[in-house]
């Protein structure tokens, strides 16, 4: 209506209405065309300005959850600012992408460095409790790092030092030289020694020292920590080991000692006889009675040794039949009686007068019997007393040697059936190899099923009392 | 026996006990036997005996002891692992007393690395260490050799240090 009245007023004279009505109605698609290009570039504005208003509230946790994109729906590619707007959210994108990368290398670093601490302080607590007593020095041979085991050991405490020089810490000369010269090393590898070390109690104790180079270079995360270069230190005791050494030395020694006495005999009587020493032919007969009796005895050692060797080493042919206890007790008292005798030693027999059925390997408990038996009368001073007993005792049968010997500290009790151990207050006392009661245990407990027990009053004498399964009536 | 023994005995520092009846040419050398081993004993006793030796015997140390208290033989052989008292403390009593500060000795010993020959030697003045097995052949000739006296074809010779 406006164009059609503005047409009427401004057309040229001379228009018809016709022109003019032409002309109104461009004029209105004209406006129309401003109007609508107008709101255009509003709504276009009002867009984009609500993308970088939307972007501009974003809080990180929508970044996460990328609201963006939910929120907003697209720019239409043809938008003047779609390539800012995209280009601004590539950037943002990117950010995000980063940091949700970087979040998750934070938490896992937490999840390692979380292990990392668990894993230390399992470390630390595995140092602190080992057995082994470890010491570590730097390069001036100065204490870093000491274990319980060595502040016992030594008798300081790592918390407490003040004056770290290894020598002022530990009263042992030869390891402080070994751990500085094991971190003076240009090279890597273990040094090993053995020393002998007074601890803190004054006590001398034998350790094998080995030590380690601890060298910066070891893994790129020490080198961050300041790790140290220097020498680290582990001492293993050995000394059950050494006394097992001094043990078997003695054993040796023991042995050749036994078998040296009887072959003596036996090489000295031989000389005399194809010396033609012994003239008539009772001394020849004295003399071969005394080899074979020496030979005899070395049989024996040699057999004993042998058996021990194989009922340890698990190879024996064991016989075991139902037999007669007592009479198996009865052949060790007639073995035992000569060298009884000869010390005036009274061997007195309290065997039974029932049947005791064992099942038993013969050979093997005539061999306890008697060790048990020999041992008795060897520990019992001359005019002194050794009895057998045995007896029933329910399904069980009981046999005992008792002495009125030297006797058994409580600590010999307990040791007096180790192998090679000997008594050592009574050791000049008679020749033996500390295999007697050993063998015996082997054989009463391993071979038959009993046990053996020892009880002793120190100058009064000893019981040794074995027990034996009953054998069964039907067997 | 038959040979004199007037130029082979021993020195006078170890003659002045009583008993002592070196000097006398008609007297059998006394020779003390000290072992646990009843057959060692009577292997070096026959060997000993035969050779024309005054021969006593003893089962350990402190019976050799009250033995030597008794009658100072001219030379002592004694093991050394005896009951009661051992060799070594036998020698190291004899050593403290006057009478038989050198009384020769010889030691019979089955021991081996355990027992040092120079530290007998040297410190209790054991001339003679012998192992076992031994022979009794070369037993004689040490007794011979310390006693300062031979038999046979054998030339005395010095007593070894």
């Amino acid at each position: 209506m406006i164009a059609v009245w503005a047409g009427n007023y401004f057309a040229p004279a001379g228009w018809g209405t016709a022109q003019i009505g032409t002309l109104a109605l461009v004029v209105f698609l004209a406006g129309c065309a401003l109007v609508f290009v107008s709101w255009h570039f509003q709504r276009q504005q009002s867009q984009a300005n609500r993308h970088l208003e939307v972007l501009a509230r974003l809080t990180p946790q929508d970044l996460f959850a990328d609201i963006p994109a939910v929120v907003l729906p697209p720019l239409p590619p043809k938008h003047p600012q779609a390539a800012a707007i995209a280009s601004v959210k590539e950037v943002l994108a990117a950010h995000l992408r980063r940091i949700q990368d970087l979040e998750h290398a934070r938490a896992a670093l937490e999840v390692r460095c979380r292990r990392a601490v668990a894993q230390c302080e399992q470390i630390k607590a595995i140092f602190s409790y080992l057995a082994e007593p470890i010491l570590a020095v730097d390069d001036y041979n100065e204490l870093l790092l000491a274990n319980r085991s060595a502040e016992e050991l030594f008798g300081f405490e790592s918390a407490k030092v003040e004056d770290r020089a290894l020598a002022r810490v530990v009263q042992c000369q030869r390891l402080v030289d070994l751990l500085a010269g094991t971190a003076s090393r240009k090279t890597p590898g273990s040094r090993t020694e053995e020393l002998e070390i007074t601890d803190a109690q004054g006590r001398k104790r034998w350790y094998r020292a080995t030590a380690v180079k601890l060298a910066a270079g070891d893994g790129g995360e020490q080198r961050g920590m300041g790790a140290a270069q220097g020498a680290v230190a582990v001492l293993r005791d050995i000394g059950d080991h050494k006394a097992l050494q001094k043990r078997n030395a003695e054993f040796v020694s023991a042995v050749s000692h036994e078998m040296k006495t009887p072959l003596a005999g036996i090489k000295a009587y031989v000389e005399l006889l194809a010396d033609g020493e012994a003239e008539d032919r009772a001394t020849q007969e004295e003399f071969l009675q005394l080899i074979s009796g020496q030979a005899d005895r070395l049989q024996r050692l040699v057999e004993n040794l042998l058996n021990i060797a194989r009922i340890e080493a698990g190879v024996v042919n064991v016989n075991k039949q139902p037999r007669s206890l007592n009479e198996i007790l009865e052949e060790a008292l007639r073995l035992v009686r000569p060298s009884a005798e000869a010390k005036n030693i009274q061997l007195v027999s309290e065997l039974s007068p029932m049947y005791l059925g064992v099942l038993a390997d013969r050979d093997m408990l005539l061999q306890a019997a008697l060790n048990l038996l020999s041992n008795a009368v060897k520990y019992t001073p001359e005019g002194g007393k050794v009895i057998l007993r045995s007896q029933t005792d329910g399904h069980q049968i009981r046999f005992e040697v008792q002495d009125t010997g030297v006797g058994l500290s409580e600590e010999d009790c307990q040791r007096v059936f180790e192998k090679f151990y000997r008594v050592k207050k009574d050791r000049d006392m008679a020749p033996g190899t500390g295999l007697g009661l050993p063998l015996a245990k082997h054989i009463v407990e391993d071979v038959h099923g009993g046990t053996i027990t020892v009880e002793s009053k120190l100058g009064e004498g000893s019981t040794f009392a074995v027990i034996l399964p009953r054998a069964g009536q039907s067997l | 026996m038959a040979d004199n023994p007037q130029t082979h005995y021993l020195p006078t520092t170890t003659c002045y006990n009583d008993n002592d009846l070196t000097g006398d040419a008609n007297m059998a050398k006394r020779v003390l036997l000290c072992d646990d081993e009843v057959h060692i004993l009577r292997a070096a006793e026959f060997k000993l005996k035969k050779a024309g030796y005054d021969v006593q015997t003893a089962a350990d140390g402190l019976e050799a002891w009250e033995a030597i208290q008794q009658q100072k033989p001219h030379v002592l052989i004694t093991d050394c692992q005896m009951p009661r008292m051992d060799g070594l403390e036998l020698v190291r009593r004899l050593r403290s007393a006057p009478a038989t500060a050198d009384l020769p000795v010889i030691m019979l010993t089955a021991k081996g690395f355990e027992l040092s020959t120079e530290q007998l030697a040297e410190q209790w003045g054991v001339k003679v260490v012998m192992a076992k097995p031994f022979s009794p052949r070369e037993l004689l000739q040490q007794v011979e050799h310390l006693v300062g006296r031979s038999i046979g074809s054998e030339q005395p010779r010095a007593a070894p240090v």
